[in-house]
C-alpha cells in the first residue's frame, strides 16, 4: 500500500483520537454554550431596559438572529478560541511525549515530519470545528430564538438574506483562518516541553500579550504584524464592499506567522531527542 | 556468518547536562541470538536503545540494525523491529485493542485489513484477549507490560528490542515472557533484552552484554563467560572436620579455602574435582556432600560492576 | 575476561565506517542544516513583508516639469474626478490623552489622534460617501445633492440631514446655475485628502508662497508636490504639503506640519489606494435601516448672494459677535456673547457651538482648515459623539490665569473669563497675550 494511504490512516487515527477524547468534545460543547446562553440572556432581556446594548454586534442580535454568529464569535475571540487552540496545539507533540507514546510512534516507524503534519492538520481541524461549533449553534439558537432578517451591513445598507448568512459565513471562516497562526505557535510551544499544560498556558499567553500590545500606540509601528491584529477585520465581509486587500492581508500575516513557526516546529521536533 | 543484527561503533550519548550516559560502546548482537543487555541502575542502558532506534541522536558514533545505518535507515528497518522501551505507553482511555490499531495505523507498510486479525492474535499471545476491550487506564501494572509486547508483536519481526519487559509482571507472567522469547528465538528471531534482574537473563540469553557507567564492559556467549570464571569446590562435611577437609585441600593444592560452618570453600585451579575427593575420603573426612562450581553470572555481575547499591550517577 | 568486544568475527556492514572516530556526530551538521530552514523562512517573510514598501518608495516619478503655478492652476480646472479609494488620516496634534479606550467603534473623535481608516467613494459630482472604519465598526457620511446622512454602526443611528421643502424647489433652480449644489454642513464630518487639498489651494497664493517639492508616489501613483509655506512668521503652520496626481490633477495626499514638528507632519491625510472610476450606485445611496434610530435635520439653504460670497472672496461682514485679528495665517478668530460660565463648566451644550462654529463664519483659511479635519462634535445629540463633551473639555483644555486653554500642535483656543472665545493657528502665547 502507498504512502499516501498510510498517511491518511494515520491522519484518520490521529482526528478520531482528538474528535474522540472527551476533555476535547465537553470543550466544543462548552463552546457551543456560549452562543446558546448569550442568546437566552438577550431574548430574556431584550424587552428590558437593557435591550439593544453590548460591544460588538450584542446590540442587533434581538432584531436579526444571525448577529448572533458575530456576536458569539467575537465573544471567543479574546479569550475562549485561543485557549481552545492552546489545548488542541499546546498537548499536540507535548501530550504524545508526557504520555510517552511519542516514542512509540517514532518506533513503528513514522517519520518526524509526518507525525508534524498529522498532528498540525488535526490541530487545526480542532479549530475550525470550535469555530464551527460556535457558528452552528449561534445560527441555530438565533434563528429559533430571533428569527433571521436581512443583513444590515456596519455601512447602514441592507442586504437580502441569502447574502447575508453568506457574508456571515465568510466572517465565520475568516475567524477559523485567522487562528492558524497561533496553532502555529502553540504546536512549537508543544516541540520544546513534555509538559502539554505549559505548552498550552504559553499558547495562550502568546495571544493575549498580543492583545495587549495591540493596544499600546507607542508599539503602532508592530501592530499589522502581530498575530491578533487583524483578528477583527473580519468585520470586512460586514462592509459595503468587502475589501479582499484588507481580508487577505490579514491571512499574509497567518501565513507568515505560520510559515515562520511551523519551521521552527519542524526544526526542532526533527532534531530533538525523545527521551521521554 | 550472517552480519550481526544489532551493531554499533563507537556510540556516545553526552546529554546536555554534561553527563555521558553512553561512552564508546561497540555493541554486536548475532543473528539469531538473545542478547541480555545487562547494567544496573543509570548504566545507560535505556539510552544506547534510544539511539539505536532513533529517538536520540548520537552525539559520536553509529549504530546499525538489520544492518540499516540509523536513523537514517529507521524507515526502512523499523517495521521490521518490535520494540519496548522503558515501559509500555499507550492512550490511557483507548482500548488495548484500539490502542494497537492506532500504532498499526501508523504504520504506512501495514495492511489496514489485517490489523483486527494481527491484533487479536498479538493480544492473544501475551495473554491479554480477555482484557482486549478494556481501556489501558484500567490495566494493571502487569496487563500493561503484556499489551506493551503485543505491540512488539503486531507483525512478524526480524529483530525484537525489550527494555525491561518482565518490568511489573507476576511469576507466572515473567515464565511466559521467558517462554516467548524463547519461541521466538527459535523461529529466528534475534532478541535484544535489557535487563537487570539476573536470574531472567540467565536462563534465556545465548549471549550476555555487561554495561557500568556508560561502557561495555563484557559482550560475549553466555557459557563462554561462565567458563572464563575461576571454578571452586564446595565440601559440605559434619563440623568437626572442617579442620581436617581444610588441610586436605591445602595440601592437594586448592587455594583459599573459606570455611562456613559445615562447608570449605576453595578454588579448585588444576586438580581435578575426583582426585580432591578421593584425598578427602582417604584422610577420613565424611564427606556428606561435594560439588564443583562455575561462578554465577549473578557473581560475574556484582564482581564486574560494584557491590555497591547506590546508582553510580 | 575480555574488557572490550576483541575483533569481531562477523563482518561489520559494508556501510559501516571502521574507525569510530572518523563516525558523523549527528547532533551537529544536520541540525544546524534544519535550524537553517527556520532562518531563512523568516528572512523570506521579512522579505515579502518589508521589501514592497521600500520598492514602492524607490520609485522615482520622473515626470514632466512644471511651475508651481501652473500646476495649482490645473489642480483648480481639473474636473473632479469619480473616485474609490482608501485613505489614511492621522494626527498628531499633542493633545492631552484623550481616553480613546471609552470609544469601542468607529467614532469621528478617534480623528483628534493617531491614526484612521478613512474609505471614500464619490461620483466626482453630488454623491459621495466616506466611511471612518473601526474594528468591527463604522462611521458613514453619505451625500446625495441636497440631502446627507450620517451612520453609526456603533449606535445604529441614522442623521438625516434635508432642506425643507420650499428650500429643495429653490435648490433644483440653483442647481443648474452652479455646477454643483451646496452641500449641508454635516456633524461629524470626514476629512478626505481631496477636500482638505481645496482649502488651502483655493488661496494659496495670498498670504502664501507656492513652490514645488520632489516628484513622489502615493497609493502607487505618480505625483508632484506642492508645498504652501506661510509668510507669517507668527504661525503654527510650518507648510503644507499636497501631493497631485500627475495624470488626473487630484490632491492624493495632504500633509501639514508644525512649527513644532519638524519630523512627522501634525496632520496627514492621503490615499493608501485609489482607483479612478465610477463607484457603483448601491455604494451612494442610502437607505436608512429599518433597525436605526433616525434623527431628522432641516438644513437652511442659503441666500444666493450669501453662496457666491462663500465661492469667491472671504472678506465681506462679519456675523455678530464675531471679529478677526490680523490676516492670513495668524489671523485670531474672537467670539463674544457665549454662554462661558457654563462652558467652563463644562456644559457640553454650551461646548457645542464652539469648535464646529469656526467654518461656518468665513474665517481666515489656516483655521478652515484645521475645521476641515478637526471633528466637530456635539451639535445637539449628534450620534458619532459618545464621549461625555464636558469629561472631554475637562481633558483638552487646561487652566491658565486668563481662562481655559486648549493648545494643540496647529491651533489653539482660550475660552476667557469673560466670555469670549479666541481661536487661531497661533501659539497660545499670542492668544493669551490678546485677551
Ligand atoms: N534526558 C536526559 N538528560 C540527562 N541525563 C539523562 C537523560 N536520560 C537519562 N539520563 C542519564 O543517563 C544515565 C543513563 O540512563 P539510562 O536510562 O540509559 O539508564 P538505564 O541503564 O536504562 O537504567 P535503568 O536500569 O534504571 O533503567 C543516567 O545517569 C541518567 O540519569
Ligand atoms: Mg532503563
Amino acid at each position: 500500500m502507498s504512502r499516501a494511504e498510510g498517511g491518511s490512516r494515520l491522519l484518520r487515527s490521529e482526528l478520531s483520537l482528538v474528535f474522540g477524547r472527551r476533555r476535547n468534545i465537553t470543550l466544543l460543547v462548552g463552546l457551543a454554550t456560549v452562543p446558546l446562553l448569550l442568546g437566552i440572556v438577550l431574548f430574556v432581556t431584550q424587552d428590558s431596559a437593557l435591550a439593544g446594548q453590548g460591544p460588538g454586534f450584542v446590540g442587533r442580535v434581538t432584531g436579526n438572529g444571525l448577529f448572533l454568529v458575530v456576536s458569539s464569535l467575537v465573544m471567543c475571540l479574546p479569550f475562549l478560541l485561543p485557549l481552545t487552540i492552546g489545548i488542541a496545539s499546546g498537548d499536540a507533540i507535548a501530550g504524545e511525549a508526557q504520555a510517552g507514546t511519542l516514542r512509540y510512534l517514532l518506533a513503528v516507524p513514522v517519520s518526524r515530519t509526518r507525525v508534524l503534519v498529522v498532528k498540525a492538520v488535526a490541530a487545526l481541524a480542532f479549530a475550525g470545528a470550535a469555530v464551527a461549533a460556535i457558528a452552528l449553534m449561534a445560527l441555530l439558537s438565533g434563528a429559533v430564538l430571533f428569527g433571521l432578517d436581512d443583513v444590515t451591513l456596519l455601512s447602514g445598507s441592507t442586504v437580502p438574506l441569502g447574502e447575508g448568512v453568506l457574508r456571515i459565513a465568510g466572517v465565520a471562516v475568516y475567524v477559523g483562518l485567522s487562528l492558524t497562526g497561533l496553532v502555529a505557535v502553540g504546536l512549537f510551544f508543544s516541540t520544546l516541553t513534555e509538559v502539554p499544560v505549559g505548552a498550552m498556558a504559553a499558547t495562550v499567553v502568546v495571544a493575549i500579550v498580543s492583545a495587549v500590545l495591540d493596544t499600546l500606540p507607542q508599539l503602532a509601528a508592530i501592530h499589522p504584524g502581530l498575530l491578533t491584529h487583524h483578528w477583527l477585520d473580519f468585520a470586512e465581509f460586514l462592509r459595503l464592499e468587502v475589501d479582499w486587500g484588507v481580508l487577505g492581508e490579514g491571512l499574509a500575516v497567518q501565513g507568515a506567522w505560520v510559515a515562520i513557526f511551523a519551521s521552527l516546529a519542524w526544526s526542532r521536533f526533527t532534531t530533538a531527542d525523545v527521551t521521554s | 556468518m550472517t552480519p550481526p543484527a544489532v551493531r554499533s561503533a563507537g556510540l556516545t550519548k553526552r546529554f546536555r547536562s554534561g553527563q555521558v550516559a553512553v561512552d564508546g560502546i561497540e555493541l554486536e548482537v548475532p543473528r539469531g541470538s538473545v542478547y541480555g543487555f545487562l547494567g544496573p541502575n543509570g548504566s545507560g542502558k535505556t539510552t544506547t536503545i534510544r539511539m539505536l532506534l532513533g529517538l536520540v541522536r548520537p552525539t559520536a558514533g553509529r549504530a546499525w540494525l538489520l544492518e540499516e545505518p540509523m536513523p537514517e535507515g529507521g524507515g526502512s528497518v523499523l517495521p521490521r523491529v518490535g520494540v519496548l522501551v522503558e515501559g509500555p505507553a499507550f492512550h490511557p482511555y483507548l482500548t488495548g485493542r484500539a490502542n494497537l490499531a492506532r500504532l498499526d495505523a501508523a504504520d504506512a507498510t501495514a495492511d489496514p485489513r489485517t490489523t483486527r486479525r494481527r491484533s487479536d492474535a498479538a493480544l492473544e499471545r501475551v495473554g491479554l484477549a480477555a482484557a482486549a476491550a478494556k481501556p489501558f487506564r484500567q490495566y494493571s501494572l502487569g496487563m500493561k507490560q503484556r499489551l506493551g509486547l503485543a505491540a512488539a508483536l503486531l507483525r512478524p519481526r526480524d529483530l525484537l528490542v525489550l527494555d525491561e519487559p518482565t518490568n511489573g509482571l507476576d511469576p507466572q507472567g515473567t515464565r511466559e515472557v521467558r517462554h516467548l522469547i524463547r519461541e521466538l528465538a527459535d523461529a529466528g528471531t534475534t532478541v535484544l533484552v535489557s535487563s537487570h534482574l539476573l536470574a531472567e537473563i540467565d536462563q534465556v540469553c545465548s549471549h550476555i552484554g555487561i554495561m557500568s557507567q556508560g561502557k561495555l564492559l563484557v559482550q560475549d556467549e553466555r557459557l563462554a563467560l561462565t567458563e572464563r570464571g575461576e571454578p571452586t569446590l564446595v565440601v559440605r562435611t559434619a563440623v568437626d572436620h572442617v579442620g581436617t577437609a581444610t588441610e586436605v585441600l591445602t595440601a592437594l593444592g586448592l587455594g583459599a579455602p573459606v570455611v562456613d560452618g559445615p562447608e570449605v570453600t576453595a578454588s579448585l585451579g588444576s586438580v581435578a574435582p575426583e582426585t580432591a575427593t578421593a584425598a578427602l575420603v582417604g584422610a577420613g573426612v565424611p564427606v556428606v556432600g561435594l560439588e564443583a562450581r562455575r561462578p554465577s553470572l549473578e557473581q560475574l555481575f556484582v564482581t564486574l560492576t560494584g557491590e555497591g547499591f547506590d546508582v553510580a550517577r | 575476561m575480555t574488557e572490550t568486544q576483541p575483533s569481531s568475527p562477523a563482518t561489520p556492514p559494508p556501510s559501516s565506517p571502521v574507525a569510530p572516530a572518523s563516525a558523523t556526530a549527528l547532533a551537529t551538521p544536520s541540525a544546524r542544516r534544519r535550524w537553517a530552514v527556520p532562518a531563512v523562512v523568516a528572512t523570506a517573510v521579512a522579505g515579502a513583508f518589508v521589501a514592497p514598501p521600500l520598492l514602492a518608495a524607490a520609485g522615482d516619478a520622473s515626470l514632466p516639469e512644471v511651475t508651481p503655478l501652473e500646476l495649482l492652476a490645473e489642480v483648480a480646472e481639473a474636473e473632479p474626478m469619480a473616485l474609490t479609494g482608501t485613505a489614511v488620516y492621522t494626527a498628531r496634534l499633542g493633545l492631552p490623552e484623550i481616553p480613546f479606550a471609552e470609544i469601542a467603534g468607529a467614532d469621528p473623535i478617534a480623528l483628534l489622534a493617531g491614526s484612521s481608516t478613512i474609505r471614500v467613494w464619490t461620483d466626482g459630482e453630488e454623491r459621495s460617501r466616506a466611511a471612518l472604519l473601526g474594528p468591527a465598526s463604522e462611521y458613514s457620511v453619505v451625500r446625495d445633492g441636497p440631502e446627507a446622512w450620517t451612520y453609526s454602526s456603533e449606535e445604529d443611528a441614522v442623521v438625516h440631514y434635508a432642506l425643507s421643502a420650499e428650500d429643495e424647489a429653490r435648490y433644483e433652480a440653483l442647481a443648474d446655475q452652479l455646477r454643483a449644489g451646496p452641500s449641508p454642513e454635516v456633524a461629524g464630518e470626514l476629512p478626505t485628502p481631496e477636500e482638505a487639498a481645496r482649502l488651502v489651494l483655493d488661496r494659496a497664493e495670498e498670504h502664501s508662497t507656492v513652490s514645488l517639492d520632489a516628484q513622489t508616489t502615493v497609493a502607487g501613483r505618480d505625483a508632484y508636490q506642492l508645498v504652501v509655506t506661510p509668510r507669517s512668521t507668527e504661525t503654527l503652520v510650518a507648510r503644507v504639503v499636497v501631493a497631485v496626481d500627475a495624470e488626473t490633477s487630484t490632491p492624493l495626499r495632504v500633509q501639514v506640519w508644525s512649527t513644532q514638528d519638524e519630523a512627522t507632519p501634525a496632520l496627514d491625510v492621503g490615499f493608501t489606494d485609489v482607483t479612478f472610476a465610477a463607484p457603483e450606485d448601491a455604494v451612494l445611496e442610502f437607505t436608512a435601516p429599518a433597525s436605526a434610530t433616525v434623527e431628522e435635520v432641516v438644513v437652511p439653504l442659503p441666500e444666493v448672494t450669501e453662496m457666491e460670497r462663500t465661492e469667491g472672496a472671504a472678506k465681506g461682514e462679519l456675523p455678530e459677535g464675531v471679529t478677526v485679528a490680523g490676516e492670513g495665517w495668524e489671523s485670531v478668530t474672537t467670539l463674544t456673547g457665549l454662554d462661558v460660565a457654563a462652558l467652563v463648566a463644562g456644559d457640553p451644550a454650551a461646548l457645542a457651538s464652539v469648535p464646529g462654529s469656526e467654518r461656518t463664519l468665513g474665517s481666515e483659511s489656516a483655521q478652515e482648515l484645521i475645521g476641515e479635519f478637526l471633528p466637530e462634535d456635539g451639535e445637539g445629540g449628534h450620534p458619532g459623539l459618545s464621549l461625555d463633551g464636558a469629561a472631554l473639555y475637562e481633558q483638552l483644555t487646561t487652566e491658565v490665569p486668563e481662562g481655559r486653554l486648549l493648545s494643540s500642535s496647529l491651533l489653539s483656543l482660550l475660552v476667557t473669563e469673560d466670555g469670549r472665545v479666541l481661536v487661531g493657528a497661533v501659539p497660545a502665547e499670542t492668544l493669551r497675550g490678546m485677551a
